[in-house]
């Protein structure tokens, strides 16, 4: 077993790595500011200021700020769940006039930079007169093409005898991609829904710019309040920032559950 | 339950009007009409609006038609094709390096039981934490005059000044790695580099949490069998695994390749402007950023854009053509 | 390309051009959420705090329409928000901008001269109050591209500062901060020699570039050519490529603050920063008072000394009258006397008004640290940056050539020549 042994240790040397900036953000966010400012790489906080938690709290409402932020990733999961799903079967296993252009012009909505794209569709936003709505916040980002295509693939992937048996049974496109297809790439499902949250959770500019009061406002903003002109308040920036990261720790740790049961093992045995 | 009742009628109804000559059209419209609002709405419409606009000498919403003039002056423009270098340089630093080990370590967390959950998620944590505060740990740790790597670097007795600018040097590796010997404009520059080092840590979560999803959905028996006959890991891997995970595998070629050409937080967070120390680290999106936003020239940026599209489109319909051929789809 | 595909690309582009009209479309602007006056700006946490109270006190018995404090990011984010909503076609009554922004926004036709409103005999200011506000404050929102009217009106302003560390200088045996670019130089290289010490921590920037060369007796523009091959420019090349050569600078990654920690950690002695970091630097020297001093910018000539003034505006859309008005009485009373100490003492910034002298509250603060009041006393010969088409690109080019210097991948003159030439470029095209 010592090839067992040296993965272990290669994979914990890795993880050091990759922790270490996590960890770094934890010790800083209760450091005093003139310790968080001065580039050391001392770990440890001379002494643990507690109340920087306090005073991260008090410099946004963050309790607005996370309400917010969950029900807009809320919409924006189940509805790229949903969408992707449908889409990247329709492209993955069903033959209709313009699948390539259409999946092309899909392709196409990632290759723009967002800069660009920013002005129209907040021209757009406005004459549908969201501005400053939870609609504004949402309904943009309720599919994108990565999330299509990751599906597509994952329905590519699948053996095609599986949906000829199910047709057999009289089962049609709908139930088989309820019942059996969707069932069988959950790894994928979850792996779309799990970048569709953190892609609403971590957006920044778009509800920055489609939002003006603090009751629509969402946590990546309450973020910016640390970095004022005359330089940034590390201290409190990573206190937050270690608290919004929080959230998206747990959901990916909820998440990759699903990655360690391979069902579609269970799906041939049934 | 109340799924089947509203699927079953469903099925039959599309079974009846499909079939006969329209194929699954009727079907495939019905599965695609919420993905397709949404991104035709907000992403194709301004997708072509700013290949419009690029048509027009625009600031702040206003200018007259110009033509390809936007296109032609680009083409023409040094720090056009500078930026795009750098953006292929990046590319071409990144994304094998992060496949690779990417690849590695998820195979490995594949294959072990013990403190799987925590090792998958510690992994996954570059990637969620936000780009702005792994950008500062890594300023910190490259600093010129106390960061760690320099001290780690001296302590073991390699004092060399050429390498200690790290983020702020816009030499070229290879002038500095030669001594000289070849001009420092050739070759990515030891700032751009660290940025690459910068991305291929940052990214190798994403990468990592989606080949494990791929992993997880490829049939295991075609691996366990293999190893019975005798395959050694290697064998597996190259003869079983990358076959069946290649689905994944070109999804994230593609999506890695769309997402170098386009990465725009690492360079701007770890260089403090995007630019980096004179121009070394401007690449296509980030000099997009600058005409179109701070030098409020909006055709001209549009048009960079553009082109920057056309250059990922190309490469993709290369990779399609090439590498997607090779994908094994059961 | 198939037949199929084609008509669906023909179609789409031809929904596209009929869908948006990127020049056209020019009717009046409309107020983003009407009934409210809005200012988007970036005060974040204490001094939004006071910001916010002092909007209350302004709403507090009046009638109308009251106005509103919505923060909007950084002064980037605010530019993006602004040109989106100049596109949309429905603006706020007030935002934060610098000059370069508010020109973009005078360009699109978004932005009201406030001429009208100072002359205005009732809400206006009289010639005795306009009398009060430094002349560079107010001359630095005039725009020369837009016919010399006002398009802003002073909100936050700041000097540039040298900042010295005492300790670092004693340690070397230098009793006085320089006074002039000689004694700069001299300095330093006895604090290299005494102490081994870099001496200056090299924020790259513009800004304290175009300084450097105004406390030369120089000038960076003249008309639409620059002039960075003028000799007091050369100068300031040459001086930071002797400063980088003989290591007595070094430069600091940009956007940190590393030259602020490394001043106040003992291990530089010069610093050039705006004035208004003074209360971050407190923050960083735990409140020491005792180890740090604030000075002009060293001269080429004391008697006539000049330093850069800068800070943002508040630039007033064109919604409706009546909110624009109420916008106005807004901006008059934020820089009211009371009000402008009251903003300086609790942010950092410099009061604009020279009745603030008198002020007890500022004498108060003045005589709390005798360096508390040498930004103010550069208001008087202050000068502000350009602000003409094209600047913006200009800046960056100014950088590249700093850090070209400082990383010695170019000598002074080369650094400063090709400066010139891609400058002038840029300016003739903007």
């Amino acid at each position: 077993m010592t090839r067992k042994a040296l993965v272990y240790v290669v994979l914990s040397a890795g993880a050091v790595v990759t922790t270490f900036p996590f960890l770094w953000m934890l010790t800083t966010a209760f450091k005093t500011y003139a310790e968080a400012a001065s580039p050391t790489v001392d770990l440890w906080p001379e002494v643990w200021q507690w109340q920087n938690l306090g005073e991260t709290f008090r410099a946004a409402p963050f309790a607005t700020y996370f309400a917010n932020t969950f029900l807009v990733a809320a919409i924006v999961t189940s509805a790229v769940v949903v969408t992707a799903v449908t889409a990247g079967y329709a492209f993955a296993r069903l033959e209709f006039p313009l699948r390539r252009v259409l999946f092309g012009l899909v392709l196409a909505t990632m290759m723009v930079p967002f800069e660009v794209i920013l002005i129209p569709n907040f021209v757009l936003i406005h004459r549908l007169d969201w501005y400053n709505t939870y609609a504004a916040l949402t309904i943009p980002w309720c599919a994108n093409a990565f999330s299509i295509f990751l599906m597509r693939q994952a329905f590519m992937g699948l053996p095609g005898d599986f949906f000829d048996a199910a047709r057999v049974d009289g089962c049609g496109h709908l139930r088989f991609l309820a019942y059996v297809a969707a069932p069988l790439v959950k790894p994928m499902v979850v792996t779309v829904a799990l970048f569709a949250f953190l892609g609403s959770y971590n957006s920044l500019i778009w509800p920055l710019i489609v939002t003006g009061t603090e009751s629509r406002r969402v946590v990546q903003v309450g973020l910016t309040m640390f970095s004022g002109e005359a330089g940034v308040q590390f201290n409190l920036l990573m206190c937050a920032s270690a608290l919004v990261i929080l959230p998206t720790v747990a959901v990916y740790f909820a998440a990759q559950r699903h990655f360690l049961e391979s069902s579609l093992g269970a799906g041939i045995k049934g | 339950m109340i799924f089947e009742r509203i699927l079953g009628p469903l099925d039959s109804l599309f079974d009846r009007i499909g079939r006969r000559k329209t194929g699954d059209a009727p079907l495939a419209a019905f599965l695609l009409v919420p993905a397709v609002l949404v991104l035709g709405v907000f992403g194709i419409y301004p997708l072509f609006f700013s290949i419009y606009i690029s048509l027009f000498d625009l600031r702040m919403g206003r200018g007259a038609f110009c033509g390809l003039e936007n296109y032609t002056e680009a083409l023409t423009t040094p720090n056009f094709w500078h930026s795009l270098v750098v953006t292929l340089y990046f590319a071409l630093g990144t994304i094998p390096v992060a496949m690779a080990l990417s690849f590695l370590v998820a195979s490995a967390l594949f294959r072990i039981v013990r403190g799987r959950s925590i090792l998958r998620t510690v992994y996954f944590l570059p990637y969620v934490t936000s780009v702005v505060a792994a950008a500062t740990i890594w300023r910190v740790l490259l600093n010129p005059h106390y960061g760690l790597v320099n001290a780690a670097l001296g302590a073991v007795g390699f004092e060399e000044t050429r390498w200690s600018q790290w983020l702020l040097e816009p030499k070229g590796v290879l002038y500095l790695a030669t001594g000289g010997l070849i001009p420092e404009s050739v070759g990515p520059s030891l700032a751009l580099c660290c940025v690459i080092l910068f991305e291929i840590w940052h990214s190798s979560g994403f990468m990592i949490v989606i080949l494990l999803a791929g992993m997880t959905a490829i049939p295991r028996e075609l691996e366990e069998s293999a190893r019975i006959d005798g395959a050694n890991w290697f064998q597996v891997t190259r003869r079983v695994t990358v076959p069946l995970l290649s689905p994944t595998i070109f999804f994230l070629l593609i999506i890695s390749a769309i997402k170098a050409f386009q990465a725009f937080n690492s360079f701007y967070a770890l260089t403090g402007d995007g630019r980096g120390p004179v121009n070394a680290t401007q690449n296509m999106t980030v000099y997009i950023y600058a005409s179109f936003f701070l030098n409020g020239r909006e055709g001209y940026g549009a048009a960079v854009a553009t082109l920057l599209s056309v250059a990922i489109v190309a490469l993709t319909l290369a990779q399609w053509r090439f590498v997607g051929r090779k994908v094994y789809y059961e | 390309m198939n037949r199929h595909s084609s008509v669906a690309v023909t179609v789409c582009l031809l929904v596209t051009i009929v869908a948006c009209n990127p020049g056209g479309g020019e009717s009046g602007f409309r107020p983003m959420e009407p009934g409210k006056v809005l200012f988007w700006d970036r005060q974040t946490t204490e001094t939004a705090d006071l910001l916010r109270k002092m909007i209350d006190e302004f709403n507090t018995g009046r009638e109308g329409p009251a106005v509103e404090a919505q923060y909007a990011g950084d002064y980037s984010d605010i530019f993006r928000k602004v040109r989106a909503s100049i596109q949309a076609r429905a603006v706020p009554d007030m935002a934060v901008a610098y000059q370069s922004m508010t020109s973009e926004y005078v360009r699109a036709g978004a932005c009201l001269p406030l001429d009208p409103f100072m002359a205005d005999p009732a809400a206006g200011l009289s010639s005795e109050e306009l009398g009060d506000f430094f002349p560079v404050v107010l001359e630095t929102n005039r725009l020369p591209q837009f016919g010399g009217k006002m398009y802003s009106f002073p909100f936050c302003k700041s000097v540039l500062m040298m900042y010295f560390n005492k300790r670092v200088l004693a340690e070397a045996g230098i009793q006085q901060a320089p006074a002039t670019w000689d004694e700069f130089l001299e300095q330093c290289r006895q604090i290299k020699a005494k102490t081994g010490k870099s001496a200056y921590a090299v924020s790259v920037d513009a800004s304290t570039i175009d300084g450097m060369v105004y406390s030369r007796g120089g000038d960076v523009i003249d008309g639409n050519t620059t002039l960075f091959d003028s000799p007091p420019a050369m100068d300031v090349f040459r001086l930071l490529e002797t400063l980088a050569k003989e290591e007595l600078a070094y430069q600091i990654p940009p956007g940190s603050a590393d030259d602020k920690v490394a001043f106040s950690q003992d291990r530089v002695a010069f610093v050039f920063r705006s004035s208004s970091h003074r209360t971050n630097m407190t923050l960083l020297m735990e409140g020491n008072l005792d180890r740090w001093g604030i000075a002009r910018l060293p001269q080429a000539d004391p008697a006539k000394p000049t330093t850069v003034l800068y800070g943002p505006n508040i630039c007033i859309f064109d919604t409706t009258p009546e909110q624009s008005r109420v916008a106005w009485d807004f901006v008059r009373f934020f820089t009211s006397r009371e009000n402008t100490v009251r903003w300086a003492l609790a942010t950092g910034y410099v009061p604009i008004r020279k009745s603030a002298a008198d002020h007890p509250e500022m004498k108060k603060f003045w005589d709390a640290w005798e360096y508390n009041r040498t930004a103010f006393d550069c208001l008087p010969f202050a000068r502000s940056e350009p602000t003409c088409a094209g600047w913006q690109e200009v800046r960056g080019l100014i950088e590249d050539a700093e850090t070209a210097v400082l990383s010695q991948l170019r000598s002074a003159d080369e650094a400063a020549r090709e400066l010139k030439k891609a400058a002038d470029a840029v300016l003739a095209a903007g």
